[in-house]
């Protein structure tokens, strides 16, 4: 139904409600809970006292990145020659600042030439994606969505 | 600087890792009572294991 119908005295000149000035910076808290949990795997849970899901998702995640790079997987670079490798670089970002930790372990480069370093990619990969999920998580709990 | 020594996983520990990560972070993020997550982390690793493994044994009789 119409609102100005419910309400005959709204004629558009009245002030925002203040609800909405709230809502707009609860947005903003959750788009920066959502950020945080980016950057650093487990942030965005735990700036909202979710301790139990901020250590499982910084474990989670940084078990994947070390393992994937010790097993030598390739740890992408911007530089992509394919959209394979962008592909790879978006997901590997995903990691947030654990791509810089992906980097530093694996200073003798990546060798997909074995299986090992195959499935190294494919944790990588993972890492990535599985903190891209937690982020969004913690950017839709902080929005007061149930999760 | 410390060098990592490479680590050397057999196909199968790589999928055990990936299975137990990916269910135990599944589980906590997607549930929220303890009874729960338990619940859901010992069936999605279930299911892993058995697409995993089911899918292994399907591609056997092309591999060679």
């Amino acid at each position: 139904m119409d609102e100005t119908l419910q309400n005959p005295a709204n004629d558009g000149t009245q002030p925002a409600p203040p609800g909405k000035e709230a809502h707009s910076s609860g947005e903003s808290r959750a788009l920066a809970f959502g950020i945080a949990g980016w950057l650093l795997p487990g942030l965005g849970h735990a700036l909202q006292m979710m301790w139990g899901r901020a250590l499982i998702v910084f474990f989670a995640v940084g078990l994947l990145v070390f393992a994937g790079a010790s097993m030598k997987g390739n740890v992408f670079t911007r530089q992509g020659t394919d959209a394979f490798d962008t592909l790879g670089y978006i997901a590997d970002m995903g990691t947030g600042s654990f791509y810089l930790f992906a980097r530093a372990i694996e200073t003798s480069g990546a060798d997909v030439s074995h299986a090992d370093g195959d499935y190294g990619t494919r944790l990588l990969a993972t890492a990535g994606v599985l903190n891209l999920l937690a982020a969004l998580h913690a950017y839709e709990a902080a929005r007061g969505h149930k999760a | 600087m410390t060098v990592v020594p490479p680590l050397e996983l057999t196909h199968f520990q790589a999928f055990l890792l990936f299975a137990v990560v990916i269910s135990v972070a599944f589980g906590f993020l997607g549930r929220r009572r303890p009874k729960d997550r338990v619940k859901y982390i010992l069936w999605s690793l279930f299911l892993f294991l058995l697409v995993g493994i089911g899918v292994g044994w399907a591609m056997f009789p092309f591999s060679r």
